[in-house]
Order: structure tokens, then C-alpha cells, then sequence
């Protein structure tokens, strides 16, 4: 009888004393020290890169991430308690804004004083339904049967936009897509940290600045493929991809968002098969996680040309990613367009 | 060295520990029943009917999802008592065909658009999604179960021990299984979200099972699932902070750990 209680405790305290132990040795081996420093957050990959830039070696700045979604693009990811932790000790947040971070409400809730930085502020986001009023526009010149059908896939799509995403998905806040949009939003986190710390606003400013000429220069680049591309018909399997053909001049024929887990059915393979014989497409912008079944298996069906681009949305923590990833793209476009 | 009070520095994490308090002892309690009146399957399929639930609410548009949870998982509650005191098959079988069942109607619905994902969480839970209202409902569901133990309890037991002979006794069995289930529903469902739909049958039957291993009578089996329960939940909750896992697991790890330390020594005697 004694014995039980006895065997009670010590089960319990040895349970205690080991999970402990092993919490211990887990966070002092995964937690440096936190300093006094003023703290920047960034929601996601490519603001993260943007941030980066903008800070660059300022002294007295340390610069954080959320913590990894494994889906790349913040629909769908959850804030955990780490990420609660993370903000806590934040002086600015910097945020893509146009309703990706759905938790921004939780935010604003718990941390009511933290200085946000919405980086697409000032910026006009493509709609959603934009892409799909090409389709409208190329459909007029060929078949009446077919304008109906371009309805028709219009409508089938926005519905799937409001079902899929928590966020107002009215819009397609994936700018960082566009170098243009991208350069912007690099200039509005400059100013809105220069705000913040106005005690290293040269040093922001000026970063920014070296920045931004980088992009020019891609910009300049991206234009040059202008010749190539315009008024060419494209397939998206990513609505980030809205902004690059938006960039290139292509024409939308049609986009769906293969993302995350999404299944998909039958019935949406057999439409990209009939859009892409109708309009007669020959080139597929996909990204490589994500969509490459998808594309082999339209491969097989219809002559098309797949492009495999990079969203930009994860990657290495490197100031020059963002370039580096752009101009790939690009690189990619370039040769199959030729 | 880390700084072990800094978790309490949070909201989150304080209405976390208030909940983890008020509602271990709740599974602890209904634990001791569901394992003594081998129920353990009626609890997992109830939880899975969560589920359900939450896309009936998603359909009918309703901003909280806990309330269509709540009475979607009554009703299942009351049907499968009433289905399984038929006896036209095995009670596990129905319970199967309509856990089963209830689990394809939600994941139908909530895949509509191919996008699960964004309900992925309630599977594992997410203790960020507790909030004060929810305390107070916990609060609300405390009381009231502390309220029918006192009432009920040794109508109860004498229903798991022999059906027949508590009817026999004038002890309103029906209504008595019934008000369990409700009671069991209602719990489940307001701690889903935070534990998660794949687990939260563990937490009810982990402390009871570990706690039956080494009691000798009543008393001992209430007291002993008490305190695996509560400690479980308070040593999780810590360790999943620090450690950066979802809670719900945490808890079931070592409740696990518990249970199979008692299995051993329950066994050696």
C-alpha cells in the first residue's frame, strides 16, 4: 500500500526531472542570447530578403524571420507559441500585407503598440479575376462557343478563389513577383524603418539605395525580354506568376494555384487540357514543389512547353537571393521563349 | 540555464494553464467511467465527429464553429446510445460505421475547393486558439460535471458494474448513459481545438487506464487519474512552450510514459 505512493512519486519526479532536463539542454542549445538590440521581424521569405537589404551591416539592428511555413507562402500558416515569443520582443514587423498574413488580427490583439510595416502599402495588387479578363479579351477574336466557355471558367475560378483562401483573396498580393512592385516595396520598408530608428536613417536610406540600384538593373534586363514575350499566351500554376507575365506582357489564358496540398480534381485537369487546345498555349509557368506531376501529365496529353520559375517564397538567407532567383527566372523564360 | 517562469509572461499561455487546470481533472473524472464502461472507442469516434461539426458550421456560414461542434456532437452522442442499445450488431461495429461516416462528411465538405489544409490544425490542435470566452465555458462545464459526479456517480458505477441489475433498482439507466454522453461530448469538443482531433481521446483514457492499473479501489483509481491528468497537462504545456511542439502531444507523450511505468509495476505484483 505505502509502496504504491512511493512508486507514484518517484515515477513523477523522475518524469519531471528528465523532461526538464532535456527541455534545458534543447533550449540552451537552440536559443542565443537576446541583447538590447532594436529588433526587426519579417512574416516571410521574401520580405525577409528586402529587410535585409535595407539593414545590411547597420550596426545595432538584428533582423528575424516567423519561423518557417513549410508551405512557402503564408496562406494557411498558423502562428505557434514561438512565433508569439519572436514578436514579443519586436520593435517592427515587417508584413507583405494585401491579406496574406492572415494572423495579422491576432497580432494586432496581443501586441496593440508594435510598429507594422506593410510593405505593399501604395501599391496596386492585380485582382484576382484580372487574369481571367484576358480570357475574356481572347476569347471575343476566336469562336462565340468559346466566349461562353471563357465565362464560364471565369466564374468557376473566382468561386474557387473564395473557397480556398482564408484571407480576402480578391486580391493577389504576391508583388515581390514583379521587380517593379518589388522595388517599391523595398523603398517603403526603407522609409518605415527609417521612421522607426530615425538614428540609422542614412544608413537604411543608403542601403536601400544600392539595393535598389541591383534591381534597376534586373528590371532593365527583364525589360529586354520584352520583345520575346509579348502578347504571348501563358498557363499560371501559381498566381504569383500573375505578376511575372504581367511584367513580360503575356496574355493570361489561365491560372490556378497548385499550392500546398491542394488535390487536385479530374475535372480542373481536364479544363487546363481544353483551355490549352482552344487557345491554343504553348507555354506552362509552374513551380517545380508543387506542380510537376500536374505538368508531366499535361505534357503527355498537349505539345506545351513547361517552365518550372521559382516563387521566391523560400530559400537560402542570403542578401542576393531575391536577384540571384529573379534572374534564373528569367534566364528560364529566355530560353525557351527564343 | 533557462529562466522556467518566463511562459507565464504571455496571454496565450496563461489562458493556456488556466484551461490545462480546469480540464484535465474533467478527463481525469470521465476517464475513470468511459474505461470502466468500456466506452473508450464511443469517445474516440465522438471526437472524430468534430469534424463534422465544424464543416455543418462552415456550410451554415457560422462565424463560431464551436457551437454547431457542440450540438452536432450531442446529437451524434444521443443517436449512437440509442443505435447501440438496439443491439442489432456489435456496439463497435456501429460506432465504426458511424465514426467513419461523420469523419467522410466533414473531410468532404472541408476539402471542398482541394483546400484542407487550413483546417489542418484542429488535428493537431493549436493552443493559440484559446481564448478568455472559452475559459468561461470551461468554467461553466466544470461546475456542472462536478455537479452530476457528486449526483450521479454511484448511479453510474452501478450501471458499468451490471446494467440489468441498476435497472432492476429503479435507477433511470437511459437517462443516466445519456447525460454521460452529453457530458463526454461537451468536454471533447471545447478542448478540441487546442489538443486536436487525432489525440484527445488519449487524454481521456490515458490517466484512467494508468490510473487502474496500480488502484486497489475507487477512491485510488479517481485520485491517482487526478493527478496523472493534471501533471501530464502542466508538464506538456511547459515542455511543448520551451521546446516548440504542439501541445496536445506533449501531454499525450507523457501520459504515455505514465502508463506504460504503471503497466510495469502493476504487472510485477
Amino acid at each position: 500500500m505505502k509502496n504504491k505512493y512511493v512508486f507514484v512519486l518517484v515515477m513523477l519526479l523522475s518524469i519531471l526531472v528528465v523532461s526538464f532536463g532535456f527541455t534545458n539542454i534543447y533550449v540552451s542549445h537552440n536559443q542565443p542570447a537576446e541583447d538590447e538590440d532594436f529588433v526587426v521581424v519579417t512574416s516571410f521569405y521574401p520580405m525577409y530578403i528586402a529587410t535585409m537589404n535595407v539593414i545590411g551591416d547597420t550596426e545595432g539592428v538584428t533582423l528575424k524571420n516567423l519561423s518557417e511555413p513549410q508551405t512557402g507562402c503564408l496562406h494557411d500558416f498558423q502562428l505557434t507559441p514561438a512565433d508569439m515569443k519572436v514578436l514579443s520582443t519586436a520593435d517592427v514587423f515587417v508584413i507583405n500585407g494585401g491579406g496574406i498574413e492572415s494572423f495579422m488580427e491576432e497580432i494586432a490583439e496581443q501586441y496593440p503598440d508594435l510598429v507594422v510595416i506593410e510593405a505593399c502599402e501604395g501599391i496596386e495588387l492585380l485582382c484576382e479575376e484580372d487574369a481571367h479578363g484576358h480570357v475574356h479579351e481572347d476569347s471575343h477574336s476566336e469562336e462565340d462557343h468559346e466566349d461562353i466557355h471563357g465565362t464560364e471558367e471565369h466564374d468557376h475560378e473566382n468561386e474557387d478563389a473564395h473557397d480556398e483562401d482564408v484571407h480576402n483573396h480578391d486580391v493577389n498580393a504576391h508583388a515581390w513577383m514583379s521587380v517593379e512592385l518589388y522595388r517599391k516595396q523595398v523603398e517603403t520598408i526603407a522609409s518605415g524603418l527609417a521612421k522607426a530608428a530615425p538614428q540609422m536613417r542614412e544608413s537604411f536610406l543608403a542601403n536601400a539605395g544600392d539595393y535598389d540600384r541591383k534591381l534597376e538593373a534586373l528590371q532593365v534586363e527583364q525589360e529586354k525580354l520584352l520583345t520575346l514575350t509579348k502578347g504571348e499566351e501563358v498557363i499560371l500554376f501559381h498566381c504569383a506568376y500573375d505578376y511575372v507575365a504581367e511584367d513580360l506582357g503575356l496574355e493570361t489564358a489561365f491560372c490556378m494555384d497548385l499550392d500546398e496540398e491542394r488535390q487536385v480534381s479530374a475535372g480542373e485537369v481536364a479544363e487546363v487540357l481544353e483551355v490549352i487546345e482552344h487557345h491554343g498555349v504553348k507555354y506552362i509557368f509552374a513551380e517545380e514543389l508543387y506542380g510537376t506531376d500536374m505538368c508531366e501529365m499535361v505534357q503527355k496529353e498537349v505539345d506545351v512547353e513547361v517552365i518550372y520559375l521559382n516563387p521566391l517564397n523560400r530559400g537560402e538567407y542570403e542578401a542576393d537571393s531575391y536577384i540571384e532567383g529573379m534572374r534564373n527566372n528569367l534566364k528560364l523564360i529566355k530560353e525557351v521563349f527564343q | 540555464m533557462i529562466n522556467w517562469t518566463s511562459w507565464l509572461d504571455y496571454g496565450f499561455m496563461r489562458n493556456a494553464l488556466l484551461a490545462i487546470l480546469i480540464i484535465t481533472p474533467l478527463f481525469a473524472l470521465l476517464g475513470t467511467m468511459i474505461v470502466n464502461k468500456k466506452m473508450a472507442y464511443f469517445s474516440d469516434a465522438l471526437g472524430h465527429s468534430a469534424l463534422t461539426g465544424i464543416a455543418v458550421g462552415v456550410v451554415f456560414g457560422m462565424q463560431d464553429t464551436t457551437i454547431s461542434m457542440v450540438i452536432f456532437a450531442i446529437a451524434f452522442a444521443m443517436l449512437l446510445n440509442k443505435i447501440s442499445s438496439r443491439n442489432t450488431a456489435s456496439t463497435d461495429t456501429i460506432i465504426s460505421v458511424f465514426s467513419s461516416c461523420s469523419v467522410a462528411i466533414g473531410l468532404a465538405i472541408l476539402s471542398a475547393g482541394g483546400n484542407f489544409s487550413k483546417y489542418s490544425a484542429i488535428l493537431v490542435g493549436d493552443i493559440l486558439s484559446i481564448t478568455t470566452q472559452e475559459i468561461w465555458y470551461l468554467v461553466a462545464i466544470f461546475v456542472s460535471t462536478i455537479l452530476f459526479w457528486i449526483l450521479g456517480f454511484n448511479y453510474l458505477n452501478a450501471i458499468s458494474i451490471h446494467r440489468t441489475v441498476a435497472k432492476s433498482k429503479q435507477i433511470p439507466v437511459k437517462l443516466m448513459d445519456n447525460l454521460f454522453a452529453v457530458l463526454v461530448a461537451l468536454i471533447v469538443m471545447l478542448s478540441i481545438k487546442w489538443v486536436g482531433i487525432l489525440i484527445i481521446n488519449a487524454l481521456l483514457i490515458l490517466p484512467a487506464a494508468s490510473a487502474r492499473n496500480i488502484s486497489a479501489n475507487m477512491r485510488e483509481y479517481h485520485l491517482f487519474s487526478l493527478i496523472f491528468s493534471v501533471f501530464s497537462g502542466v508538464v506538456g504545456l511547459v515542455v511543448s512552450y520551451y521546446t516548440n511542439v504542439a501541445t496536445g502531444p506533449m501531454i499525450v507523450i507523457i501520459a504515455s510514459v505514465i502508463y506504460f511505468a504503471t503497466y510495469l509495476y502493476g504487472r510485477r505484483k
